[in-house]
């Protein structure tokens, strides 16, 4: 008898709840869809964080394959793409590497164009095209083949045929490297090493280039599959071997186990980066400071429905009692409640999910840098999405629920009277002379504590996160950063030096002398100078020689040897090496003038001697640079002799070494070095055909779109970079922009729901009170006193704000921001304590303190007293 | 036959110096199909036993027995089920839902019940208070009167063995509220329900088979 649940009547509840009150529906729906963005944008951030920083390994990998098997043969290449656990696999058919000596930090294969593999690597011409054996085919093929091929010839000339070069497509890098000139049919000289260990010389015509995407490190030098023969003398026999795996996990095991399944062995790889697990575990660290994001998200979510579904609480609770008094079971009562919180969360989610994917669209470009496809839409997932969606329904779910919990734990008869308790509560115990309209006013705010609370709650938080980001944001100095990262306004960087793994080409001329000339006469320019640098061998007596191996060998207080830090440079330690027993080591001679000289000089502290103008310009001395610390002199003693290029120079200073100041890296050879800064005259009688390596310049900044529109003109098709003040400004802001980022989103949402949450309160604590205003008139008060009451209510409203916002914000982001100060190791900081958002806000506060209260009144105010006093229902 | 029988039900609320006894001690048996009027002053426990007789609300101490069912015996979704299968209320001010209709509100037990309306005796109960032609209307469509009569419709929708009435009239006037409490009487004759009802008429009160008087949560 006692069993019975129809659930058909909920939803016929539902339907008309909705139907009869479309305000608070719209209200609540429009809550589910800010909830619902929130998660969707904090979910794919996390999401792109993630991607970004695997997108940034497989940059420096060079491909998207998970394993790229060495020197296999054509079957067992066939083997392997077999295997079950495969999902595609890229071949390649390398002939050998480029071996100039200036792609030296550099992989770069000659091989036969292998379309899927050039997929995998992005290494696609965008420029040209791939090369092809058919436009010399016809007359250029026979005086090719006739020629045949010189393999003889080690660094020498050599080629294909004199009129006939094949062709080759190249990337950038190494086309600024090797000094090729950006044109589609150029000669392309390339020195190469076949996997024997042989050298070769041979002439291509250049046929295409891409800019380098990933490969800064790996890339290819594409050639026909005709020509590699050619080259080989024979088909090439080996492979590489690209794999992409279904379930890409511990990828060093699983390149085992492939081989192993198909019993191959001794077969090298390499896996891919990307995949390595404590990268990716790193990568999932980063991403978690995004979704950490989503405690505030779900705190304030909560918060926010809860409060608009407080607006009618009274009518739920009553409407509850209600139904439950007419027999409806906890557990229909349940079901109604869901079927409420479904009824709002379903039309939310697509508006939340669209909302929330556009402002991460917006957001992508400054938390993945450098990527041409918005990463928002290169790395979209569904995850995100279905996550944020079923979170957003677990937040509506128990915001809904919040208030059938209070009916379930009250009998229906405490349900039903609750409008009449709620009524009658505060009236009791208050005794004051104030003024009638003023007593009732404080009686009225104390009525309304519970209601305000979660509003002063959501509003105090969401401040607090604000005025954090704020003192955050604000606190990294630009300025400091920018002196000590910027130079200059503008710095060009010689063709072969741009990139930090090119060894600096000193044949380069990338930057003219008519770029330097148009320069000097610019007008917007008032101030420049250059550093050409020559990487020079020289001799360290045994008395200098001493202290430089004083210096790296004595033991600090870690009781580890300066010398043992470098261990995994072992380039720098065979230098020094060198150097400590034979005394010969590389200088880099760095003639620097005008501003670059200038620069360099105004940022070196100097650790012994100091910079003498005078006698620096008569060419006779040099300043040393080299490792430093408080104690420590890697170089020759101030007053010491150096012989370099046979002439000799007097050390006048000696300054720690500042690698901001040159671009491109050094020769492998060079990794241990002194620097010798010298005046640019000086070093132009040593080596009087140099190259420029970088050049520094200051413009009036008023000038600065048409000093850049020059730039873009003189520098076009030179190959040569361009780095500006405000390159550094933008990596600046975009760094403390994608810290402050979600804080800052997530605090403006929550302080936009806590500015709702506070005027639903004071809406709430007006509209409750009809049948009380309907009485007060009756009574005989004024509509005039009433809205005075109002008023007062609201000034009080605002005052209990004001003395809970103002120190309770002050004091937590005073603090959080101590705490941070203390714990954050970023060396660009200026503490700048700030509550701005705090006093933006309060005079939006005040306004809605006085206004909501007398715009519900005078809504109110329509019906008659008798109306009103009449109204039950 | 004794259809509520209550024991010594004691219900207080409040604690110690500030203790109000809403019912202090009531043994109290109601005959079936009899009609019962509960009078007294504000505040005596009148409505308190009504909700003790519903399962509206549960006693501190002793046994309230409807139909032969200890009501403290029952979990809540079974006391739910049992409201809506047992008793028919009917309160002062109607507790109608606003966004039914007449004719849904009606007939809102058996949908929570989920069980086949009997067509027949739902028409009698209509055309006897007068709602034929208001059954698609909304209950603000109507007046006290009328909302009164939805009630009672409601309140015998579900064919339940006790109607009880809490001050069914106080909301209308002398007028309304006698055809109102007519209307009610001669339905529980019609269909043999017990009836219980609180007022403040004692007027109406005499139109009852027994009158309990409450003071102070004791029957006088």
């Amino acid at each position: 008898m006692l069993r019975n649940n129809n659930l058909k009547i909920c939803r016929k509840l539902v339907r008309r709840e909705f139907q009869f009150h479309k305000g608070q529906t719209l209200l609540l729906i429009m809550a589910v869809t800010l909830v619902c963005m929130l998660y969707t944008f904090s979910f794919s951030l996390g999401n792109l964080t993630y991607k970004g920083f695997l997108y940034s390994y497989r940059t420096i990998y060079g491909s998207d394959s998970h394993i790229i098997y060495e020197n296999i043969t054509e079957a067992q290449a066939a083997a392997l793409k077999k295997h079950p656990a495969v999902k595609d696999t890229a071949a390649l058919s390398a002939v050998g590497v480029l071996s100039d000596e200036m792609l030296e930090n550099r992989n770069v294969r000659l091989a036969a164009v292998s379309e899927s593999w050039a997929r995998e690597t992005d290494s696609i011409p965008v420029c040209g095209r791939m090369p092809e054996e058919k436009d010399r085919a016809d007359h250029d093929k026979a005086v090719f083949d006739e020629s045949g091929l010189d393999k003889t010839v080690v660094h020498g000339e050599s080629g294909f045929g004199k009129n006939a070069p094949a062709e080759i497509a190249l990337d950038e890098i190494t086309m600024n490297s090797l000094l090729i000139p950006h044109e589609i049919g150029a000669e392309v000289p390339i020195k190469w090493r076949s996997a024997e260990g042989e050298e070769y010389t041979h002439t291509f015509r250049l046929c295409g280039w891409w800019e380098n995407q990933m490969g800064e490190t790996d890339s290819c030098a594409w050639i026909t599959a005709e020509t590699a023969e050619e080259l080989c003398g024979k088909r090439p026999d080996t492979l590489m071997l690209g794999v992409t795996l279904y379930l890409p996990g511990d990828l060093e095991k699983q390149a085992k186990d492939l081989l192993a399944d198909l019993g191959l062995k001794d077969i090298s790889y390499t896996t891919n980066l990307a995949y390595n697990k404590a990268r990716q575990d790193y990568a999932g660290r980063e991403a978690v400071k995004f979704y950490r994001m989503n405690l505030i998200v779900v705190l304030c979510g909560v918060l926010m429905i809860c409060h608009i579904v407080q607006l009618s609480a009274q009518q739920n609770i009553r409407f509850y009692g209600r139904v439950k008094s007419l027999g409806m079971t906890p557990r229909q009562i349940r079901v109604l409640a869901a079927q409420r919180a479904v009824m709002v969360w379903v039309p939310g989610i697509l508006p939340g999910w669209i909302l929330g994917f556009l402002l991460c669209v917006g957001a992508a470009p400054y938390v993945v840098v450098g990527m041409e496809r918005n990463p928002a839409f290169a790395f979209f997932q569904l995850w995100p999405f279905v996550l944020s969606a079923l979170l957003a329904g677990a937040t509506t779910l128990t915001a809904c629920l919040w208030p059938v919990g209070r009916v379930m734990r009250s009998v229906p008869a405490q349900a039903v009277r609750y409008i009449e308790s709620v009524e009658q509560r505060g009236r009791k115990g208050r005794k004051t002379r104030a003024p009638v309209a003023r007593r009732m006013a404080l009686t009225g705010i104390s009525r309304q504590k519970k209601q305000s609370l979660p509003a002063a709650f959501s509003l105090l938080l969401s401040l607090v996160v604000l005025c954090c980001v704020r003192t955050m944001g604000t606190s990294y100095d630009e300025e400091k950063y920018l002196d000590g990262m910027a130079l200059c306004d503008y710095r060009l960087c010689d063709a072969s030096a741009a990139s930090g793994v090119q060894r600096y080409n000193p044949k380069s001329r990338s930057i003219t002398p008519k770029i330097m000339e148009a320069l000097s006469v610019h007008p917007a320019v008032t101030d420049m100078g250059q550093a050409c640098t020559m990487e020079v061998p020289l001799y360290a007596k045994p008395e200098d020689r001493a202290r430089i191996i004083d210096a790296f060998e004595e033991v600090d207080e870690q009781g580890r040897a300066r010398k043992e830090y470098m261990a995994d440079e072992p380039d720098w330690l065979a230098g020094y090496e060198k150097m400590r027993e034979t005394g010969e080591y590389i200088g880099i001679v760095t003639g620097v003038d005008g501003l670059m000289l200038k620069n360099a000089m105004a940022r070196q502290a100097f650790l012994e001697g100091g910079y003498d103008k005078e006698a620096f310009d008569t060419g006779k001395y040099v300043i040393a640079a080299g490792a430093a610390s408080s104690h420590i002199r890697a170089t020759p003693p101030v007053g010491s002799k150096v012989d370099i290029c046979s002439r000799e120079f007097e050390i006048m200073a000696s300054v720690p070494l500042e690698t901001t100041l040159l671009s491109g890296k050094d020769s492998r050879q060079a990794q241990y070095n002194i620097t010798y800064y010298l005046p640019l005259s000086a070093f132009e009688e040593l080596f009087p055909e140099h190259g420029i390596r970088n050049v520094a310049v200051n413009i009036r900044r008023e000038e600065q779109k048409a000093f850049e529109d020059f730039l873009s003109q003189i520098l076009e098709g030179t190959g040569t970079d361009m780095f500006s003040y405000k390159d550094y400004q933008w990596t600046f802001r975009n760094a403390v922009f994608h810290l402050c980022m979600i804080p800052l989103f997530v605090g403006s949402v929550m302080l936009l729901i806590g500015m709702l949450n506070f005027a639903n309160a004071l809406a709430v604590g007006t509209l409750v009170r009809k049948r009380e205003f309907a009485v007060c008139e009756s009574l005989g008060m004024t509509k005039k006193q009433l809205r005075r009451m109002l008023l007062w209510e609201g000034a009080c409203c605002y005052g209990v704000i004001l003395v809970l916002l103002v120190p309770g914000t002050g004091i937590l982001t005073w603090l959080w921001g101590r705490w941070w100060l203390a714990h954050t190791n970023t060396w660009c900081i200026t503490w700048r304590f700030s509550l701005l958002p705090l006093w933006v806000s309060l005079p939006v506060l005040l306004i809605l303190s006085l206004a909501v209260p007398l715009y519900f009144f005078k809504k109110i105010a329509k019906e008659s007293v008798t109306e009103r006093l009449r109204e039950l229902e | 036959m004794e259809i509520i029988s209550l024991h010594n039900v004691k219900k207080y609320y409040g604690s110690k110096e500030n203790t109000v006894k809403a019912l202090d001690g009531i043994d109290l048996t109601i005959r079936q199909g009899a009609f019962t009027a509960i009078v007294g002053a504000s505040g005596s426990g009148k409505t308190t036993l009504l909700n003790m007789m519903g399962g509206l609300d549960v006693p501190d101490t002793g046994e309230v027995i409807v139909d032969g069912v200890n009501l403290s015996g029952l979990k809540e979704e079974q006391l739910a089920v049992f409201r809506r299968k047992k008793v028919g209320f009917i309160f002062q001010n109607y507790n109608l839902m606003p966004t039914l209709t007449v004719e849904e509100n009606i007939l809102f037990p058996l949908d929570l019940d989920g069980s086949a309306p009997d067509e027949g005796y739902l028409r009698e109960i209509i055309e006897l208070l007068g709602l034929k032609d208001r059954l698609t209307a909304f209950p603000d469509m109507l007046s006290g009167g009328g909302r009164q009569r939805v009630a009672i419709a409601r309140a015998l929708a579900a064919k339940p063995s006790i109607i009880l009435a809490d001050e069914p009239t106080g909301n209308l006037d002398s007028q309304n509220g006698q055809n109102v409490a007519g209307l009610l009487k001669m339905t529980t004759e019609l269909f043999h329900r017990t009836l219980v009802m609180i007022t403040h008429n004692m007027e109406l009160a005499q139109l009852a088979d027994r009158v309990v008087r409450l003071q102070d949560g004791r029957i006088v």
